[in-house]
């Protein structure tokens, strides 16, 4: 039996998180559906657990290999290239605290945007499930149920408060 | 008797009271309106172009075309010998272009990030309009860096590159630590302007339609709003408001250190690095202003989301930073005057009575007498073309600080023979032409991009509820976080 991906609509936040536990007392497990709002509503709103996120352990990725190239700027590449200046130290301590910091910093938040962009799977240009209602403020619900169960899901659905049911096919956003 | 006293004062002075409160549905966190409408709203202003907006934009273009370019073109053909910079004054208005312009780079990040972490929610509708402040007011001060150095194809050797000529930069140097503290913030502020824009970029492409459709769709990534990313986006932008700011506060430190670091009069002074970032944020906090009020005056839909209490916020940040300007620039003028130094003496005697002292008392005028006498009084900072006028006036006060710190202190040094007065000339044309290319991207970027974050409006709206207390109203914000 196959499955379909049914989008529930709502207003607010309120009936879109009574609609969640509702599919879970039907069934319908956490993997199996997803939502999507034009702000960011907390897991704990709507009762789902949390997403994982991977963009603060890049960031430090990102930090660390910094840390090691304003090092490496500082105190090793002027030992390969060396610029004798009036007597002074070839690699004092000082001035390299500035260079390691801004490269520790520049990494760290190039790492972060990075991140974004692995954690998103940006930029995806494919078809997929969307309404623009979404960016006026409604919550999608999207969920999968069996196919002979459509029916029976839209109308509790509906009963929820939904604004609309209906099957969600992917599209050209 | 007409009015009774009594112990908690006059009926009519009780009803005066009464009328002056302060109503929560003036403002825009307690005034929502259905997020389709406000995307709506934001789009029209992005359409919406009288032919005013193309005569000046014309201008505009006309200016970068031949202020910027063309007197650019005409300094690298014809060498530096077109521009006023000579011994002593090697350091001229091009320098004082790039710290004016990282200075006004600085109120974006202070706005967004250092008020986002702060969760202080007046910041909600203005955060992009800062942000762009800051993308484009580095690039000017970038471009002026390349202007001062003369033989600009060569600015790759500040780069570590391995080459045959043996040339490496030295990392000891200020000059380069100016070169990686400024490109730290210029790739860091314009990744911080990009997240937050995602979403709105989401919602231009859901409402567009031919061209514009395939640009908001190529630069939305195919952002949905899934929880994902969401979580995704909102952690980076955490990271961003926490990491951002001591790059912020780097950046200008470092830059005061082009100067502080030489044993010059009136530039070695440890208190250089803090009087600098202070003057950073007074220049870029009257540049938010005066954007602001023109945004509002020539921007459909603005008044909603821009309001009276926002200027009123920003005049109280304005004030501030004015008094903690006063107090270091007069740390840093009583340290030099009281240390007895005959150079610096010299140097600090001129300012007051040589021929720039208009420029001095202006500035001081500008940077602390006008902001004092003016910023405490609530009428002045909530009428928009005031506070404008008062930012006005402090980026002119900053402008000439920037210019006394660097050719003018150049003019006084510890060799009499050497003493001469810095003029402008071709700096003159490409001062007008960095203005101008801001003011153009600005304006170009007006109609491209949503200046409001209406995403965050709608997050702030959503946490902002009036809750009754006895007779009274009472605003309460909640975590959403």
């Amino acid at each position: 039996m196959s499955d379909t991906t049914l989008m529930a609509l709502f207003e607010d936040i309120d009936p879109a998180s009574e609609a969640i536990d509702k599919l879970h007392e039907m069934g319908v497990t956490d993997d199996r559906m997803n939502v999507i709002s034009g702000v960011p509503v907390t897991h704990k709103m709507l009762g789902r657990p949390h997403p994982w996120t991977n963009v603060s352990r890049i960031a430090l990725g990102g930090a660390v290999a910094g840390f090691f190239v304003g090092l490496f700027l500082n105190f090793g590449t002027p030992l390969l290239y060396n610029v004798s200046v009036g007597g002074q130290y070839i690699t004092p301590i000082p001035p390299g605290l500035i260079i390691v910091f801004e490269m520790t910093m520049l990494f760290a938040l190039l790492a972060t945007f990075l991140g974004v962009f692995l954690d998103s799977f940006f930029p995806n240009y494919r078809p997929m499930e969307y309404v623009p209602e979404i960016s006026d403020g409604k919550i999608g619900l999207f969920f999968k149920v069996p196919q002979d169960d459509q029916q029976k899901f839209a109308d509790v659905m509906n009963e929820m408060g939904a604004e609309s049911v209906q099957p969600t096919e992917a599209r050209q956003l | 008797m007409a009015v009774t006293s009594g112990y908690l004062g006059s009926e009519k002075a009780h009803a005066e009271h009464h009328e002056e409160e302060h109503d929560p549905r003036e403002s825009l966190m307690y005034d929502p309106l259905p997020r389709g409408v406000m995307n709506d709203m934001v789009m029209e202003s992005m359409h919406t172009t009288s032919w005013k907006f193309w005569v000046v934009l014309g201008i505009l273009a006309f200016l970068v075309a031949t202020c910027f370019f063309y007197a650019w073109g005409y300094m690298i053909a014809k060498g530096l010998g077109v521009a006023g910079v000579m011994r002593p004054a090697y350091w001229g208005v091009f320098l004082v272009n790039t710290v004016f312009w990282i200075g006004i780079s600085h109120a974006g990040t202070f706005i967004s990030a250092i008020l986002r972490v702060f969760k202080a929610e007046f910041r909600r509708p203005f955060t992009r309009a800062a942000e762009l402040m800051t993308t484009f007011g580095l690039i000017q001060a970038g471009a002026s860096i390349f202007m001062h150095l003369g033989r600009v194809w060569l600015a790759y050797w500040m780069f570590p590159i391995p080459n045959e000529r043996q040339l490496w930069p030295n990392f000891h140097s200020p000059l380069m630590w100016d070169l990686l503290a400024i490109t730290t913030y210029v790739l860091g502020s314009t990744m911080y302007l990009f997240l937050p824009l995602i979403p709105d970029l989401a919602m231009a492409r859901d409402r567009s339609t031919g061209w514009r459709k395939t640009f908001y769709r190529i630069l939305a990534l195919g952002f949905r709003g899934t929880e994902g990313e969401w979580r995704h986006l909102t952690t980076a932008m955490n990271i961003f408001a926490f990491a951002i700011i001591p790059v912020m506060f780097s950046v200008h430190t470092i830059v005061s250190w082009d100067f502080a670091m030489a044993m010059r009069p009136g530039w070695s002074s440890t208190v250089f690095g803090p009087y600098f970032v202070l003057g950073a944020l007074h220049s870029g906090m009257g540049a938010v202003a005066i954007v602001l009020v023109i945004m509002r005056a020539t921007m459909k839909h603005m008044d909603y989301f821009i309001r009276k209490e926002h200027f009123d916020a920003l005049g109280k940040l304005m004030m501030i930073v004015s008094f903690a300007y006063a107090y270091f620039f007069f740390n840093d003028y009583i340290v030099q005057w009281y240390g007895g130094d005959k150079w610096t003496d010299t140097l600090l005697h001129w300012l007051e009575e040589g021929p720039m002292a208009w420029m001095f008392y202006q500035m001081v005028a500008f940077n602390i007498v006008i902001p004092f006498l003016t910023l405490w009084n609530k009428r002045i900072r909530t009428t928009p073309w005031l506070l404008a006028l008062i930012g006005l006036l402090i980026n002119v006060g900053m402008y000439w600080e920037r210019y006394i710190i660097v050719p003018v202190t150049l003019s006084i040094n510890r060799m009499p023979f050497t003493w001469r007065l810095y003029e402008p000339r071709i700096e003159i044309f490409l001062t007008i032409g960095t203005f101008s290319m801001f003011l153009l991207f600005y304006m170009i970027a007006s109609r491209l991009i949503p200046l409001i974050p209406v995403w965050e409006v709608q997050e702030g709206q959503m946490v902002h509820t009036l809750r009754k207390v006895g007779k009274a109203q009472v605003p309460t914000v909640s975590e959403f976080e």
